[in-house]
C-alpha cells in the first residue's frame, strides 16, 4: 500500500510537470503573443518590440519556462552578484505591490536607473523613500570595449545597461506611453516563480495573482463541498428507489429525470433554474455577485441556485449508475439465495444489495472528478459566482496570461490531487482491490 | 490447413473497406438501433434537428441576421413564432440556423479528434514499448485537464472562430479516443490474421489500417456517436462562455450568452436556445447510450 501511494505520487508529479509544459506552451507560444495582448492592437512595432524585451519574451523558451516555474531572482543574482530581496511596499498606486531590490553587503537595498546616459543608484531609506546617488564608477568593462552594468531597475527587473546606449524604452504607464532613452539591452523580469508562490501580477487586477486567487479558491471549495453534500446522498437514495422498483412508474419517472438532468449542459440547467426561481417565482437571486467579502454569510440565498445547478447534473449521473448497479445486484444469484433462505426484504436490501451496489457509484464518482470540476467552472460563470472557475474564464476572456497560467495550474493540481485521494479512499473501501 | 486460413483471412480482410463492407456495417448498425427504444427516441429527436438544419431556409421566413428595429423583444406572434430578440431578429430563424452551426461543427470536430486519436492510439498499441510509454504520458497529462479548462485556455490563446473551436474540441477529445484505440489495437494485434499479414510481408502501416482498424470499427462507431453528443454539449457551453463562435453567427450557446442578462425583459431567445441545446444533447446521448447498451449486450 505504501509503495502504491509513493508510485502514485511520483506519477502525479510527472503528470504535473507535463501539464505545466502544456499550459505554458498553449498560453505563451500560441500565436498572438503576450506583448500584443497587453498592448492591444494599436501599438507600433517599436513599442511592441520594447515591451517584448521588457517582459523577457525575447529570452529562450526553456529559460522562460524555468523562470515561470522556479523564479528568476537566482538568475539575476548570478548576473548582478548581489542577493535579491522582494519587499512589500505600502507606497505607490498598487496596493501591497511587491518590489525587488538588490541587497548590498552592508544591508542597503539598491535599485539603479540610467538618466541622460548617467548611472544612478537608488538607496531605500527607512521611511520608504529613496535617495538618488550618482554611481558612474560602477560601469564594468565589457569584452568588446563597451561599458555595461547589471542591476535592478525600478520596475522589478534585472537589467543590463550599456553606457552611451541610445535605445528607447517604451513603457505603458497609468497616464499612457512613457519613453525614456538609454534603455537596457537585456531584461530579466524578476519573480519567485509559481512553485514558490509568486505567479506574477495580474494584468486585469493589477495585483499579485496569488493574492487574488486565494479567496477564489475558498469560494469554489464552499460551492463544491455543498454541491457534493447535496447531490451524492440524494442521487444514491433516488437510484436505490428506482433500482428496487425496476420497471414501475416511480422508476420510469426517476430514470427519465436522471437522463434529462445528467444530459443537459450545466449552463442550460442553470439558466432554466434562474428562469423559474428568479424571474418567474422571484424567490431567489439569479446571480451570485458578492458585494462584500462576507456576502456569503450575510445572504446564504446567493448560494442556493449555484449549488442546485451543480448538484442536478451530478445527481442525474450518479443516480443512473446507482440504479443500474442496484438492478444488476437484485438479479444476481446471491440475492435470490438470500430471498429463498427466508431473509426479509429489508434484510436483503441492507445486507446484500446496498453494499454490493455501492461499488459502482463510488467508482464512477471517482472517475468523474474532472468532469465535476469542469461543471463548477461553468456554474460559476452562469451565476457570476466569484470562484476559481469564473476567475479563469475572465482571465481567458481578458487574455490575462499570468492569471490563466496560475489558475489553470491550481485547478489541475486540485483535480489531480482529489483524484489521488479518491483513489486511496476507494482502495480502503473496496477490499477486492489488490495493489502489486 | 494453416495456408488455407491465411488465404481466407486475406481475401476477407482485403474487402472490409469496400461498399459491401460498409453496407453490412450499416445493416448491423440499424439492427442495433431498432433493438433499443431509447436509441430510437434519441434518433428521432436528432433527425428532427437534422431536418431543421438542412431545410432551415425553407422553414423560416427571415434571415438569421436580419434586424428589425421596429419589432424588438417581441413575444411569440403569428409573424414571429418564437418572438424576436433585442435587435429584432427572428428567434425561430436563429434557432434553425443555429442547428446548422452545431450539427456541422460537432461531427467535424469529432472526426478531427478521431484522426488525431487514431494517429496516436494505433502506433501506441501496435509498437508498445517506449513509443507507447511516451504517447500515453502525454495523453495522461492532457487528460488531467478538466475538459472545459483545456478549451478555455486554447481558445483564449488562439481566439474564437469556428476553426479554432473545432481544433480545441478535437484536442480535448483525442486522448480518450487514443486510449480506446490503443486498447483495441493491443487486443487485435495478437490475432491470427495480423500474424498472417505480417507473414506475407505487409508493412506496419498497412497492418494498422487494413487489419486492425476495420476490425475495431464496432466500438469505435459507438464511441464516435457518443462523442458527437459531448461535442454538441461543449460547443454550446463554449458559446455560452463567450468563447464560441463570434457574433452575429447564429449559435445556440451564443444566443443564451447574449440574452441571459436581459431575461426579465425578454425570455424568448434564451428559452428557445436553451431548450434547443437541451433537446439536441439529450437526443444524441439517448441515441448513443441506447446503442452502446445494445452493442454491449451483443458482445
Amino acid at each position: 500500500m505504501a509503495r502504491y501511494i509513493v508510485r502514485r505520487l511520483l506519477t502525479m508529479l510527472l503528470t504535473m510537470i507535463l501539464v505545466s509544459m502544456l499550459v505554458f506552451a498553449i498560453v505563451e507560444i500560441a500565436p498572438g503573443n503576450v506583448a500584443r495582448n497587453i498592448l492591444g492592437a494599436y501599438a507600433t512595432p517599436e513599442q511592441e518590440a520594447s515591451m517584448s524585451r521588457q517582459l523577457g519574451l525575447t529570452r529562450p523558451v526553456s529559460i522562460r519556462y524555468i523562470s515561470w516555474l522556479f523564479g528568476s531572482d537566482w538568475q539575476a543574482k548570478g548576473e548582478i552578484g548581489l542577493p535579491m530581496a522582494q519587499i512589500i511596499s505600502e507606497q505607490g498606486l498598487v496596493k501591497n505591490a511587491r518590489e525587488w531590490w538588490a541587497v548590498a553587503p552592508n544591508g542597503e537595498h539598491l535599485q539603479w536607473t540610467v538618466e541622460e546616459g548617467k548611472l544612478y543608484k537608488l538607496v531605500l531609506l527607512a521611511d520608504g523613500n529613496t535617495e538618488k546617488i550618482l554611481d558612474e564608477s560602477s560601469w564594468k568593462a565589457g569584452e568588446d570595449g563597451d561599458e555595461y552594468f547589471w542591476g535592478v531597475d525600478t520596475a522589478n527587473r534585472a537589467a543590463k545597461w550599456v553606457k552611451g546606449s541610445k535605445d528607447i524604452e517604451y513603457r505603458l504607464d497609468y497616464s499612457g506611453w512613457v519613453e525614456s532613452t538609454g534603455a537596457p539591452v537585456e531584461y530579466i523580469p524578476l519573480s519567485k516563480g509559481l512553485i514558490r508562490g509568486d505567479a506574477g501580477v495580474s494584468l486585469r487586477y493589477q495585483a499579485p495573482v496569488s493574492e487574488v486567487i486565494g479567496r477564489r479558491i475558498l469560494n469554489s471549495f464552499i460551492l463544491a463541498a455543498l454541491a457534493i453534500v447535496v447531490s451524492i446522498p440524494t442521487a444514491v437514495i433516488l437510484g436505490l428507489i428506482a433500482g428496487l422498483n425496476e420497471g414501475k412508474l416511480i422508476d420510469r419517472i426517476i430514470s427519465i429525470g436522471g437522463l434529462i438532468t445528467a444530459g443537459s449542459p450545466d449552463f442550460a440547467t442553470g439558466i432554466l433554474l434562474i428562469m423559474v426561481f428568479a424571474i418567474w417565482l422571484k424567490v431567489l437571486p439569479g446571480a451570485a455577485v458578492f458585494t462584500s467579502a462576507d456576502a456569503l454569510w450575510k445572504n446564504p440565498n446567493l448560494l442556493v441556485l449555484p449549488v442546485l445547478t451543480a448538484s442536478l447534473v451530478e445527481i442525474g449521473y450518479v443516480l443512473r449508475i446507482t440504479r443500474s448497479s442496484v438492478v444488476e445486484v437484485m438479479n444476481s444469484p446471491y440475492v435470490r439465495t438470500a430471498i429463498l433462505k427466508g431473509l426479509t426484504y429489508r434484510q436483503v436490501v441492507t445486507r446484500h444489495v446496498l453494499r454490493n451496489a455501492m461499488m459502482a457509484p463510488i467508482t464512477v464518482i471517482m472517475l468523474h472528478v474532472n468532469w465535476f470540476i469542469g461543471g463548477l467552472v461553468v456554474v460559476e460563470s452562469v451565476f457570476g459566482y466569484p470562484g476559481l472557475g469564473s476567475f479563469i474564464l475572465n482571465a481567458a476572456l481578458f487574455k490575462d496570461v499570468y492569471s490563466i497560467e496560475a489558475g489553470a495550474m491550481v485547478l489541475i493540481l486540485l483535480a489531480v490531487g482529489t483524484q489521488l485521494i479518491a483513489d486511496l479512499i476507494y482502495s480502503l473501501v473496496n477490499p477486492r482491490i489488490r495493489y502489486s | 490447413m494453416a495456408t488455407e486460413n491465411i488465404s481466407m483471412t486475406k481475401s476477407t480482410s482485403r474487402f472490409v473497406l469496400t461498399l459491401r463492407g460498409i453496407w453490412k456495417g450499416l445493416q448491423e448498425l440499424a439492427e442495433l438501433i431498432f433493438a433499443s427504444p431509447t436509441a430510437v427516441i434519441g434518433l428521432v429527436v436528432v433527425l428532427a434537428w437534422v431536418f431543421v438544419a438542412i431545410f432551415a431556409p425553407l422553414i423560416t421566413t427571415y434571415s438569421p441576421l436580419e434586424q428589425d428595429y421596429k419589432n424588438i423583444n417581441q413575444k411569440p406572434t403569428a409573424a414571429h413564432v418564437l418572438g424576436t430578440d433585442n435587435l429584432g431578429r427572428d428567434v425561430w430563424t436563429r434557432v434553425a440556423y443555429g442547428a446548422r452551426t452545431i450539427l456541422s461543427l460537432g461531427p467535424i470536430s469529432v472526426f478531427v479528434a478521431f484522426l488525431i486519436g487514431l494517429a496516436l492510439g494505433l502506433p501506441a498499441g501496435y509498437y508498445q514499448g517506449w513509443v507507447d510509454e511516451l504517447i500515453m504520458r502525454i495523453l495522461d497529462a492532457l487528460m488531467a485537464f478538466p475538459t472545459i479548462l483545456l478549451y478555455m485556455i486554447i481558445i483564449s490563446a488562439v481566439g474564437a472562430s469556428p476553426f479554432n473551436v473545432v481544433i480545441a474540441i478535437a484536442i480535448g477529445g483525442a486522448p480518450g479516443i487514443a486510449r480506446l484505440v490503443r486498447a483495441l489495437t493491443m487486443d487485435i494485434r495478437t490475432r491470427e490474421y495480423v500474424a498472417a499479414a505480417k507473414l506475407r510481408g505487409d508493412s506496419d502501416i498497412m497492418i494498422m489500417l487494413r487489419e486492425i482498424l476495420p476490425n475495431s470499427r464496432g466500438p469505435l462507431i459507438v464511441d464516435f456517436l457518443l462523442r458527437i453528443g459531448y461535442a454538441a454539449f461543449y460547443i454550446g457551453t463554449l458559446g455560452f462562455l463567450g468563447l464560441g463562435l463570434p457574433p452575429p453567427t447564429p449559435d445556440w450557446g451564443g444566443m443564451v450568452q447574449e440574452g441571459h442578462g436581459r431575461m426579465s425583459a425578454n425570455i424568448w431567445p434564451v428559452l428557445s436556445a436553451t431548450m434547443a441545446i437541451v433537446t439536441l444533447v439529450i437526443g444524441l446521448n439517448m441515441f448513443a447510450d441506447g446503442l452502446r447498451e445494445e452493442s454491449m449486450r451483443y458482445q
